[in-house]
């Protein structure tokens, strides 16, 4: 008896805590999740995003006129559970705090993150690819001072085995003017060729 | 004929009908506001119950196939009507007297349970099953609650009787006209018991928390009133707001009538204030911090406490 | 003004809510019950009642899928409820059908079925976005009632 008349006593004295929302400000936790963004200039249609969707609401289409593709995300459907996120390799994908989610059923489907993204030329063949980011082929090939990574970002998967292949022929063991003490480098021409 | 056209009068404006309404409806307002001050929440502004009947007014209105028309459609008249006339019933010291000389104690008892009456026989006029549940436990709330405002009657009309030597005195004009010049019946220690079972019976026959059995929302999903929407639930409001000015009256005039000065605006805000702190005290203050009970627990509380309580009031008078 | 506007006008500051359950995880009906019973997000502040009647509602909050079993009662429910009222989906089930959709046992999304006014979507949504879908589903109340919010 006493113990509730306490309570409803000091409620009585602390005043309401009641959160002005509709009225005033409200608090947003940094790492809420809220709407997702996708980085036009990192994503690479790989659609890790795509198979890792718990609720199937990113989808990934080639152009019709096959210039480039479209990376869709239906934040109607999306669950928040930032899979997609945690497992896309290139890290495009941004979940930002905005719960501002609320809106009228006509901009049902509206509401979307939607980035279409170009291919480019190769700068050998001129075939249409997806070009990497600089700063991520750059990471890449840290360890070799010899590859420019502006050239190498530019070039299609083929042009860059040729590309490679005529880099690489000079130590083959049996090319001309070659050097046994070469034997450790040997391996690598084999795997680089396949990470194009 | 000018008889009549005053008794109209009293259950119109004053003290029924308007300002009864008036009143109850701000206290309404209030009990909502403080309920959420104790939870510590904001709370709807003190024009809420105003708000809802406006509401309600706008929507339409939806009787079931299988109900019975027309009891579906008499019941929240009935019990608004029946608590406009009993408001008329309710003396406010220095103000007004009551009307006539039928303000009688028994008369108000007859008339204080209308709206649960109206409330079963809607509930049952619905055909819902809801409702039928919830008629069954309005009667049986109304079986528990009735004995001991009975008694907390009897016990005040024994001791004001004893005083003037009439035995018992049942009319409510006399009541408060001897408390007037007596002192009040509140202040009387044989009488405390009655008071204390006359505070638990407001949250029974208002029906909050923890005795809305009869219309809880979660189990029966409102019970009778489950059927009910628009105007017609917003005359259930209005009733329920009348009766609280009703049952919040009768207490201050049974115990507390006093009056301060001559002037009948102050004695007006003395007797709506009164009726307030009646109200947060047995109905605010409860409703905040407890949960409902089941049905037989309420039964088996009134049955006990506040009977045996009045019972005491009822026996020291009876014995003095 | 004339009375009746003003009736209209006055009418949606008492919204009265009413939940139904179309098979939701419950995680959609707690953040429901957060709004309703904490203090932090007092929902009676807007006036707003959670009712046990859908006979009293005007806000109805529909969460979860519709699924086969429960679509039937949830039309009838819906049916119960009377005019003017506005249907707020709540979660991103009832509006795509969320990480349920296109299972064998779902029949949303539930505008198949149902007109939905507003869209709260998040799994679940947090209580202010819920609060913001009650307060936009009050100026589409505004609009039904034949005023402009």
């Amino acid at each position: 008896m006493a113990g509730f008349l306490k309570v409803l006593f000091r409620n009585l004295m602390q005043g309401p805590s009641t959160d002005p929302f509709p009225l005033g400000e409200t608090f947003t936790p940094q790492r809420l999740r809220g709407k997702v963004h996708i980085n036009p200039n990192l994503c690479m249609g790989c659609g890790v995003c795509r198979n890792s969707c718990t609720a199937g609401a990113i989808d990934i289409r080639q152009l019709e006129d096959g210039t480039g593709f479209k990376i869709t995300v239906w934040k109607n459907a999306c669950c928040l559970c930032a899979s997609c996120r945690h497992y896309c390799p290139m890290g495009a994908i941004t979940i930002d705090n905005n719960w501002h989610s609320a809106h009228a059923a006509e901009e049902k489907y509206d509401k979307v993150e939607q980035q279409i993204i170009r291919y480019e030329p190769c700068s050998h063949c001129g075939s249409l690819m997806r070009p990497l980011p600089l700063e991520r082929v750059k990471a890449l090939y840290a360890n070799d001072d010899s590859l420019d990574p502006k050239l190498l970002r530019t070039l299609c998967p083929k042009c860059r085995q040729i590309e490679d292949a005529k880099r690489n022929s000079c130590k083959l063991p049996g090319a001309p003017g070659k050097s046994a003490s070469a034997n450790d480098d040997a391996a690598t021409p084999a795997s680089a060729a396949p990470t194009a | 004929m000018s008889d009549i056209l005053l008794a109209v009068v009293h259950m119109c404006i004053f003290p029924g009908g308007v300002f009864a309404l008036a009143v109850g409806m701000l206290f309404k307002g209030i009990d909502r506001r403080v309920e959420a001050r104790l939870q510590r929440r904001v709370g709807p502004p003190l024009v809420q119950p105003w708000l809802d009947v406006a509401k309600l007014l706008t929507k339409e209105t939806l009787i079931p196939r299988t109900a019975c028309k027309s009891a579906f459609l008499l019941a929240p008249v009935v019990g608004f009507t029946g608590m406009a006339v009993c408001a008329a019933f309710i003396p406010v010291p220095g103000v007004f007297q009551g009307l006539f000389n039928m303000g009688d104690l028994l008369v108000l008892f007859y008339l204080l349970p209308i709206p649960a009456i109206a409330m079963m026989l809607g509930g049952s006029a619905s055909s819902s099953p809801f409702g039928a549940v919830g008629f069954s436990r309005e009667m049986l709330m109304m079986l528990a609650y009735e004995t001991p405002l009975l008694m907390v009657l009897l016990a005040v009309a024994m001791l004001v009787g004893k005083s003037v030597g009439t035995g018992a005195e049942f009319s409510l004009l006399n009541v408060v006209g001897w408390q007037l010049e007596n002192g009040s019946i509140g202040f009387n220690p044989v009488m405390i018991p009655a008071f204390v079972a006359y505070l638990m019976f407001l949250p029974g026959t208002l029906g909050v928390a923890p005795f809305d059995i009869p219309e809880a929302e979660t189990e029966i999903i409102e019970g009778p009133l489950l059927e009910y929407g628009g105007p017609l639930l917003a005359l259930f409001q209005i009733g329920t707001a009348l009766k609280s000015f009703v049952v919040l009256g009768l207490g201050v005039a049974l115990f507390f009538p006093g009056t301060i000065g001559d002037f009948w605006l102050f004695n007006l805000v003395w007797f709506c204030l009164k009726c307030l702190l009646l109200m947060l005290l047995a109905v605010t203050f409860v409703k905040s911090a407890t949960a409902r009970f089941r049905i037989e627990q309420a039964f088996r509380f009134y049955v006990t406490v506040p009977t045996v309580l009045a019972l005491i009031s009822l026996v020291l008078v009876w014995a003095m | 003004m004339s009375m009746d506007t003003w009736l209209k006008k006055m009418s949606v500051r008492s919204p009265w809510l009413f939940r139904i359950n179309a098979g939701s995880c419950n995680g959609c009906d707690v953040e429901l019950a957060t709004t309703a019973c904490i203090p932090r997000y007092d929902v009676e502040r807007l006036g707003c009642k959670y009712c046990g009647s859908p006979r009293h509602a005007d806000i109805v909050l529909i969460t979860g899928p519709l699924t086969a079993r429960v679509r039937d009662r949830v039309l009838t429910v819906w049916n119960e409820i009377p005019e003017p009222k506005v249907t707020v989906a709540v979660g991103i089930c009832p509006i795509s059908g969320g990480v349920f959709r296109e299972g064998y046992s779902i029949e949303g999304p539930i505008d198949r079925y149902i007109p939905v006014d507003v869209n709260v979507p998040g799994c679940p949504p947090r209580p202010q976005a819920i609060l913001e879908g009650v307060v936009l589903a009050r100026s589409i109340w505004l609009k039904k009632l034949g005023l402009e919010g």
